[in-house]
């Protein structure tokens, strides 16, 4: 069966938040960067053809400054000012003038009339112009109410009868001295010359459509690049467009890169002569700057996710593996094997967990250890109490007949002691609750005690001082007889009279005290930190403490019952006094209370 | 309940984020467009002008008036004067040009110069009529004197010139060097024109030459001292008041060309085919003892001769004034707010002037210098004043005429009565191209 790896959940999640926060960033950030490049880069461009379009105006009004001067170098022309005056001109002197306005300094003149305020036409020889035709071309309008400005306008060749449109100028002359009428001067000028005007501009001609459009809309001159894609041409409103500025703005830039459909629109407006160059740039230039940008950003980007997504799964493994480590190890931990530890080094608190998890196993396996002990304990223990309990009834028979041949045989030593021994196995093969009143745990003691000094003759005294109420209060059973044992077999191992026992019990802050003390020979201060030191062990511990099973077997009997009874608040300790040993058992808060009271 | 909130939780931080990155994106898009500041308030209206540098002083004309209007007027009205170094002359042809290509600054000066162009602007309506101005305008008015406003205004009533003027300043006489009289034994200027012959006479017997006279430029030297004698007589003062006259082929035409004739005997060599400027270099390089001129010459005396320098009217106290003769006038075409404010900077000049006469005329004696103290004292006088003839005859006459005949009658080459003659072909031909 193929084994498929399984991607951690954690690792799943942060990368899956990743991946949508990162995507998010980087969705937010390039179109905030493109919208700001675009937005630049757009402006930049437009900028450069409004700077073109501006350049070429002012090539317009330069080109209108030398017409006006032209016509201002005719109109102070000594003949033209004589053609003015009353007599006129002489043949002569009018010939010469018709050929004068041929070599002023204007290009591209297709053709000239010159009228004087007497009616007379002054124009080329092979000109046919009459006064009439002045009149009729109606051209005399488009000089305006003004004095003398010079005028450009857009018109239909009614005057030298072509009938093309053509750009002319025309300016009213007249005299410097006096109050005449004034003559008329226009000159028809050739096609070239407004182009001259955009073709002193290559790079605005070589890339965008530009043109001259005069203030009644009419569009004079246009061209566009011949690279100009199918479908690429100027809006059909331009004219419109353009001659709403007009009306608003005397001079200078009336577009200034308006978005049109189709590209953009500038327009710069020569007061003086009342045209208006244009530019029209279509969003192919526009667009053609930016795609490489464009295309620049994109792999930034998609360079930048690349890696973004190799670091996250690359991070995203380095925490998650440690976490794989710990998960496996405890959903597979079978309550067995305590050897499968965790082994982490990553720095992190993961490290801190895998040693807990370690430490965890180890008290586990402690407990369990401790329990099976105990049980195996129990076991044992239950097996010697059935023994034990075979048939008690037979003892106690047993007894009293001993005790009763005793009696008839007057012996009354042996009587006290098989009184005190009846009395002392009745407290000790008592079956049921192993809490006793002290005054039950005292009687058993003194039973005890009793059968000592019927064996030692003289060895010792005994001394029972009970501070608190007996019957009430309640003590493990067995506890103070293993305490005077060791007191007869240990204190008293080198006296063999003048003894004194003496067992004190007493109650101090809820805390009941049991002590047994002899005058006898002082424990050994090594034991007595030994058994001091038991207090602070763990009750598996204490089995350990006296491992030949020769001593020490009453202590550790006491205190592990102490310990499984009342909890590690009981404790019991000896003190070495000068003249012999107490032995205290500790028992906290309720221990003197019978089991059903707690 | 729990998981509700915890996914309320997660929600609200998405939220959060997501509007952060927002913001990060419009920060870096560059959302914040620098708002264009505009300032309120009316824009200042310029007033164009064209004044002339004197090539002798390096003084620019009216230069105060200028600085003075655009203190009080700052924000308001601002004159901006192209300053040209060129003649008087050369001025007013350029005038004539400035008009013909509609290229005319919104104030001209000098038009009353020109008699034919003046009367031609009138009719082609090219300059402004003031009188609505000056009506409107009492504190203008009060500043104007009778004798000003009257030489500036029409047959008609109507006012084209501005009448910013005073007569006080606009008389001509003679400036004579005392130095040079002295020398020649003469205490004091000729009172009679007998006398003034006879001290031509002393002077020149003593090597000095009287006269620093010129041809060119209207003859203005020359000519003030012959129309002046011309209006010794009843008859002469009648046609100097004549406005155009028909001939000069009568007394007093004749008159003035024999006085021309008789002057040019005792001037410098160089004072044909020449201008003013050499006339007045003569005088002031002791060349000469005498040189007409007008009041306003006492700001071109120079600093080291401002002593020897005196000033009379001419013999029989007579003086040669046309108020009118300043000609500054406002130009047509430009708009109301300039006309408004062209206006105003005449009604500033009318103002500057009346408080220059009240200065001059309250001025202690002692602090002027001798030629200044002497014209004051002969206006006030009373002295009989003679028209200009700039301001009369036509322009033929003066612009083309004198120049060329002029030579020829100081030489000798013409008779006084072929020089009247030749003025009155001026006149033909004046009517001719009108």
């Amino acid at each position: 069966m193929k084994k498929s790896k399984k991607r951690s959940g954690i690792q799943k999640r942060y990368l899956k938040y990743t991946a949508a926060l990162l995507g998010l960033a980087l969705l937010l950030s390039s179109f905030g960067v493109m919208l700001s490049v675009r937005n630049r880069l757009t402006n930049s461009i437009v900028d450069k053809y409004e700077f073109l379009t501006e350049r070429t105006g002012l090539t317009l009004e330069n080109m209108f400054q030398q017409t006006d001067e032209a016509t201002a170098e005719c109109i102070f022309y000594d003949d033209v000012q004589e053609s003015l005056q009353t007599q006129g001109l002489e043949d002569v002197k009018h010939i010469a003038l018709s050929k004068y306005f041929a070599y002023i300094d204007l290009d591209y003149v297709a053709d000239y009339c010159y009228v004087d305020n007497k009616g007379n036409v002054y124009s080329r020889s092979y000109s046919d112009v009459t006064y009439q035709d002045v009149e009729e071309s109606g051209f005399r309008r488009y000089l305006g109410d003004e004095y003398s400005r010079t005028k450009w306008f857009w018109a239909k060749d009614t005057l030298f009868g072509t009938d093309d449109y053509a750009l002319f100028i025309g300016r009213y002359v007249r005299s410097l001295e006096y109050a005449h009428e004034p003559g008329m001067l226009f000159f028809k000028m050739e096609d070239g010359f407004l182009r001259e005007i955009t073709g002193m501009n290559q790079e605005l001609t070589d890339e965008a459509a530009v043109g001259v459009i005069d203030r009644s809309g009419q569009i004079c001159m246009s061209s566009s690049p011949e690279d100009f894609e199918e479908g690429e041409r100027m809006p059909d409103d331009i004219a419109e467009r353009i001659t709403d500025r007009q009306e608003t703005q005397a001079s200078g830039m009336i577009l200034a890169g308006e978005k049109v459909k189709g590209g953009i629109l500038s327009a710069y407006l020569d007061g003086n002569s009342g045209m208006t160059v244009f530019s029209f740039v279509p969003d192919r230039l526009l667009n053609e700057g930016l795609i490489p940008i464009f295309l620049v950003l994109a792999g930034i980007y998609l360079l930048v996710a690349v890696l973004a997504v190799i670091l996250s799964i690359y991070f995203s493994r380095r925490f998650t593996k440690p976490i794989q480590v710990i998960k496996e190890a405890m959903t597979e931990f079978d309550g067995n094997n305590f050897d499968r530890t965790i082994d982490l080094h990553t720095n992190t608190e993961l490290d801190e967990i895998g040693h807990s998890y370690n430490k965890m196993l180890d008290n586990i396996r402690r407990l369990l250890d401790e329990i099976k002990d105990q049980e195996r304990e129990l076991r044992r223990t239950e097996l010697n109490m059935l023994i034990s309990q075979i048939n008690p009834h037979v003892l106690y028979n047993t007894l009293d007949t001993i005790y009763m041949l005793a009696r008839i045989n007057k012996e009354e030593t042996t009587m006290r002691m098989i009184q005190a021994l009846s009395k002392y196995l009745r407290l000790s093969l008592n079956k049921g609750s192993d809490i006793v009143s002290v005054d039950d745990e005292l009687e058993n003691v003194k039973s005890y005690m009793e059968i000592q000094q019927i064996r030692n003759q003289s060895l010792f005294t005994y001394e029972i001082d009970c501070q608190v109420d007996a019957a009430q209060t309640y003590v493990l059973k067995l506890i103070l007889q293993p305490l005077v044992e060791n007191a007869v077999k240990y204190g008293f191992q080198d006296i063999f009279e003048g003894g004194v026992i003496r067992i004190v019990v007493k109650k101090d802050e809820g805390v009941l005290y049991l002590s047994v003390a002899n005058n006898g020979t002082s424990i050994e201060q090594s034991m007595m930190d030994k058994i001091n030191h038991m207090n602070e062990l763990t009750v598996s511990e204490l089995k350990e403490c006296f491992p030949d099973k020769k001593h020490g077997y009453g202590v550790v009997n006491i205190l592990t019952r102490l310990r499984l009874k009342y909890g590690d608040g009981a404790a019991f300790y000896c003190e070495a006094e000068a003249d012999g040993t107490t032995c205290t058992i500790k028992i906290p808060g309720d221990g003197g209370l019978k089991d059903d009271e707690k | 309940m729990m998981r509700n909130e915890k996914c309320r939780a997660k929600r609200s931080r998405a939220v959060r984020t997501a509007a952060a990155a927002l913001l990060l994106a419009m920060l870096v898009s560059g959302c914040s467009e620098t708002a264009e500041q505009t300032s309120g308030g009316e824009e200042e209206v310029t007033i164009p002008m064209i004044l002339i540098v004197d090539s002798s002083t390096g003084i620019k004309n009216e230069e105060e008036l200028i600085t003075e209007f655009n203190r009080i007027y700052d924000g308001k009205w601002q004159a901006d004067v192209q300053w040209i170094m060129e003649t008087e002359e050369e001025y007013r042809q350029n005038l004539k040009r400035q008009n013909v290509t509609d290229t005319l600054p919104a104030v001209i000066t000098d038009l009353r110069m020109l008699p034919a162009f003046y009367y031609m602007m009138i009719q082609d309506g090219r300059i402004e009529e003031l009188t609505e101005y000056i009506n409107e305008d009492e504190e203008w008015k009060a500043m104007i004197e009778p004798a000003v406003l009257e030489s500036c205004s029409e047959e008609d009533g109507s006012i084209y010139l501005g009448p910013i003027s005073t007569a006080a300043f606009s008389c001509s006489g003679m400036f004579w060097n005392e130095e040079l009289f002295a020398q020649a034994g003469i205490e004091k200027f000729p009172e009679t024109w007998e006398e003034f012959w006879e001290c031509c006479e002393q002077l020149s017997a003593c090597g000095i030459t009287p006269l620093a006279l010129h041809t060119e430029g209207t003859a203005w030297a020359p000519m003030l001292i012959a129309t002046a004698e011309a209006a010794s007589t009843e008859e002469g003062a009648a046609f100097m008041n004549e406005f155009y006259p028909d001939t000069y082929q009568n007394e007093s035409g004749l008159r003035i060309a024999q006085t021309l004739q008789k002057l040019f005997r005792y001037t410098t060599d160089d004072a044909l085919y020449t201008d003013f400027d050499v006339s007045y270099d003569n005088f002031f390089s002791g060349q000469a003892a005498m040189i007409p001129n007008g009041y306003w010459m006492m700001d071109q005396i120079p600093e080291e001769w401002q002593d020897k320098v005196r000033f009379s009217p001419f013999p029989e106290n007579k003086m040669v004034s046309s108020p009118e003769t300043f000609g500054w006038a406002i130009v047509s075409g430009y708009s109301d707010e300039v006309k408004e404010g062209a206006a105003a900077l005449l009604k500033l000049r009318t103002q500057l002037n009346m408080e220059q006469r009240e200065e001059l005329f309250s001025k202690d004696p002692e602090g002027m210098i001798p030629a200044e103290r002497d014209y004051i004292a002969a206006y006030r006088d009373g002295p009989q004043l003679v028209p200009n003839y700039q301001v009369k005859w036509n322009s033929i006459l003066q612009e083309e005429t004198l120049g060329e005949i002029l030579p020829d009658l100081a030489l000798g080459k013409m008779t006084p009565e072929e020089f009247t003659a030749k003025e009155d072909e001026s006149i033909a031909q004046f009517l001719e191209e009108q």
